[in-house]
């Protein structure tokens, strides 16, 4: 299995053992590794580097050296995500096409996923697969497995209430088909999850179970570390910029409850106004049948009111299926940020738990022994990498709020305009002198 | 007959000795002389005010509305709104308008005012007052009587009635009419001893009876079938836009909620806090525009409203006789009330036997009829597209405040 072992690798960090402080001594840790929540490019340059060199099953770069190809996707993996000229990027993977499939046993739907890629680690430079939702949850539980350090996108909520919900519905499809779109596209832009080799065979394997199969044998050296910390390590206080994250993680996902609950409510709203709007204009429609000259003035005004009746409901349409979703995934998001951030407190926790043990041995030793040096390494892994990607997410999140505010907004403005221009086109109707009866 | 506009100026011309007595003629000699007591008024007052304001234009206002309390006639303490009507005459010269009258009526002298000119005029659609009750209300309006909002609605209401009498070719001369303008103390005496209520009963009955003739003027029995209809369907419309006025106002008021949610999580925020909070302002000013929206919209609701309640009078409904006669003659025992149904109903064969034979009083009566239907209908087809014009107006504004808020609010998440 590629990988060699991490202490030959950069990996380690780029600051010995002797610089370190000690971590009971105060909070000044995060100071050494980078206190500002920018990490130093080579810092983040060496964590790729090392990843990249453990996932990659077709040959990628040797440990330790860098190589002119890897180093070409290296740059690409310092680029920001929100890149916008498309020359700097060499993925893309869209999310289409529902289809559904009926088998004796079961009816489900596959999502087509294509992929263009020009990264070495593709063997073709397109590929076309279909997958189901079950393969999604299975990508995300792998990247989690074995990228334990970093935010990993969520995925659309998994079950459905059977009877309320259609999943079958167009409308429901389409929403799920953008929330899978929008997860893999995150992925994509990750400059480390990117290169995740269970990705890769989802983008790429055309028979994906056989891949599942093979299960635990693909797991990588950090994962493995991480996931055999077990509870039992209790952190004495987590460091001020984690504890602020978390902090900020706990009062967004409050509000965006609060915005969730707000907009549902609206909703409600306007479709029981709706209800009512479509009682109201056919009453005019009647009254138009008594009459003789205002019989087309009322008519005008029944078909006006018909007209901002289709108008609202498109916009109640538009609130649920674009809006609500996002919403709900950036409460997911954010819950497993916190439970990342959980994870981390526990590598820290083990690792002052063991330096305190080798403290307390009143041994003479020169040099703290391996197994705490390799704590300390996957704690300021964890902490760099979740900065990098704290960082990245809160950019994201700017862009994409910002996007789904406006939305919003226009989704009203578009509404209204519509609304406008029925009534504004019957005033010469109702203006108009009739002939004599 | 000359249809009046309907403004504020217009010519009032004092009553002539009697209400225009040759229409009802017919019906008149058949009440018996009831009749002819009330006709008697004083010669001088008729021809003096007659000559004195032919050529002035008068202007009527009901300007103020004002709590008082009093006692009623079972002597309980009750509280009502006063209103003050003002009558301006303005002089052709120089068209200033000088103060004539001002004097103060409540809400039942003019249903007594009302009630008069009904029995007066059968063959004229009397204008309907405002309602007595807030009805057709949506949740946030209240339908207490002294609430502000309704006062004030009815102050607009009762002004109306008075310019749509006043704009009357006929009603406008009515001398109980001045007198409801000119006259404050004695008023309600002067009225009753027009004997009105005496013959109220019969000469609804008298009309009624034109619709149980044989061969009924067809037109009368389609009127009758339209306003049945006019009725139902307002008052369907007013109940569905109360509904709709409603979850309206539901609407609105949910967003004000971003307000506060995009002020709090603004707090958290470094580059996004700005947008956020002042995008929360314009969610604020959005929810809180409805309030205005909708009290402008009560005020097509009224406009329907008068014409639903103008189809309630054009309706001759066939009053059970007991309702009736205890409204008009209010409490009587059986036996008095069963003498008074006697002779009624005797006059009432008697003027049945009268149209029946097709004399030329009750053609006249028609005619007369009919024509001032036709002025009604012009009234109603003008007046209805007037507020069908306003009403999408008012739907313009609010689409226009809309677009402007929502815009607002994306150059604020814009900033994000």
């Amino acid at each position: 299995m590629s990988g060699g072992p991490p202490k030959g690798l950069p990996s380690t960090g780029p600051h010995s053992l002797l610089d370190m402080p000690h971590p009971l001594a105060g909070s000044s840790s995060e100071e050494a590794v980078g206190g500002d929540s920018t990490p130093s490019p080579d810092l983040l340059m060496a964590r790729s580097f090392g990843d990249k060199d453990l996932i990659l099953p077709n040959g990628g770069t040797p440990a330790g050296t860098s190589s002119p190809a890897s180093s070409s996707s290296l740059l690409n993996r310092l680029q920001l995500d929100d890149d916008i000229d498309g020359e700097t990027r060499d993925l893309f993977v869209t999310v289409d096409d529902p289809k559904k499939h009926v088998c004796t046993m079961e009816t489900y739907i596959t999502y087509r996923i294509t992929t263009k890629s020009t990264r070495v680690e593709f063997d073709l430079p397109e590929y076309s697969v279909r997958r189901r939702y079950q393969d999604f949850d299975w990508l995300r539980s792998k990247l989690e497995e074995s990228q334990p350090t970093h935010l990993i996108p969520p995925l659309p909520e998994k079950f459905v209430v059977k009877g309320v919900v259609d999943r079958f519905s167009e409308e429901f499809v389409e929403t799920r088909r953008k929330a899978l779109d929008k997860f893999l596209k995150r992925i994509t832009d990750h400059p480390v999850l990117s290169f995740n080799e269970h990705f890769n065979v989802f983008l790429t394997a055309k028979d994906l179970n056989a891949y599942k199969k093979q299960g635990m044998a693909l797991l990588t050296r950090v994962g493995e570390s991480v996931k055999h910390v077990t509870g039992g390590y209790k952190l004495r206080s987590r460091p001020l910029e984690f504890a602020a994250i978390g902090d900020y993680l706990d009062t967004f996902a409050l509000k965006l409850g609060t915005i969730d609950r707000i907009a549902q409510r609206i909703i409600k709203e306007e479709i029981e106004y709706l209800v009512e709007l479509r009682e109201y204009g056919p009453v005019y429609s009647t009254w138009s049948a008594l009459e003789g000259e205002l019989a087309e003035p009322l008519e005008g005004v029944s078909a006006c009111i018909g007209n901002c009746s289709t108008a609202l409901e498109e916009l109640t349409d538009d609130m649920t299926e674009d809006f609500l979703p996002v919403l709900r995934e950036y409460i997911l998001y954010s819950d497993s940020m916190k439970s990342v951030l959980k994870k981390r407190d526990q590598v820290q926790a083990e690792y002052e738990a063991k330096l305190e043990a080798v403290a307390l041995r009143k041994e003479d030793r020169p040099k703290v022994p391996a197994d705490v040096e390799k704590c300390q390494d996957r704690m300021e892994c964890f902490n760099a990498d979740l900065k990098a990607d704290m960082e990245r997410w809160q950019n994201n999140k700017r862009q994409d709020f910002r996007q789904l505010l406006m939305g919003m907004a226009d989704k009203n403005i578009q509404y209204y305009e519509k609304c406008l221009t029925a009534w504004e086109s019957i005033i010469p109707l109702l203006q108009e002198k009739q002939e004599a009866k | 007959m000359e249809q009046a506009p309907r403004d504020p100026e217009r010519q009032l011309q004092p009553a002539p000795l009697e209400p225009l007595g040759h229409p009802d003629a017919g019906l008149q000699s058949a009440v018996g002389e009831e009749a002819e007591g009330a006709r008697d008024e004083s010669p001088g007052e008729g021809t003096m005010t007659e000559n004195n304001f032919w050529l002035k234009k008068i202007e009527i206002s009901v300007s103020e509305a004002e709590k008082r309390t009093g006692r009623n006639a079972m002597n309980m303490q009750e509280t009502y709104t006063a209103y003050l009507i003002e009558t301006r005459s303005v002089e052709h010269t120089d068209g200033q308008s000088v103060l004539t009258d001002s004097l103060w009526r409540r809400y039942s002298e003019f249903e007594l005012l009302r009630n008069y000119l009904l029995v007066y005029y059968p063959h004229i659609v009397v204008p309907p007052l405002p309602e007595k009750r807030a009805e057709f209300v949506w949740h946030k309006l209240s339908a207490d009587n002294m609430d502000p909002d309704f006062v004030e609605r009815r102050r607009i209401g009762l002004e109306n009635f008075l310019l749509r009498v006043a704009s009357h070719p006929i009603l406008c001369r009515d001398k109980i009419f001045y007198l409801f303008l000119t006259q404050e103390g004695n008023w309600k005496e002067t009225v009753n001893e027009t004997g009105f209520q005496l013959k109220a009963d019969s000469r609804l009955k008298a009309l009624n009876a034109t619709f149980r003739v044989k061969n009924p003027d067809k037109r009368f029995t389609e009127l009758k079938h339209y306003s049945d209809e006019l009725q139902s369907v307002i008052s369907h419309l007013l109940r569905v836009r109360a509904r709709v006025a409603d979850r309206l106002y539901g609407v609105y008021k949910v967003h004000g909620n971003y307000g506060r949610v995009f002020s709090e999580w603004s707090a958290i925020e470094k580059e996004m806090g700005d947008g956020l909070q002042s995008a929360g302002h314009h969610m604020d000013v959005y929810a809180s525009s409805i309030d205005d929206i909708l009290e402008d919209e009560e005020h097509y609701a009224d406009q329907l409203k008068e014409y639903l309640f103008y189809a309630e009078a054009l309706t001759v409904r066939t009053f059970s006789l007991k309702g009736m006669t205890t409204k008009l003659f209010g409490q009587e025992t059986p036996e008095q009330r069963e003498a008074r149904i006697k002779v009624l109903e005797e006059q009432i064969n008697e003027g049945e036997q009268q149209l029946k034979s097709k004399n030329l009083e009750g053609r006249e009566f028609v005619k007369n009829a009919w024509a001032d239907i036709e002025r009604f209908k012009e009234q109603k087809n003008h007046d209805l597209k007037e507020a069908l014009i306003s009403y999408a107006v008012m739907q313009i504004s609010m689409c226009k405040k809309g677009i402007q808020v929502w815009t607002n609010a994306k150059e604020c998440f814009s900033k994000m």
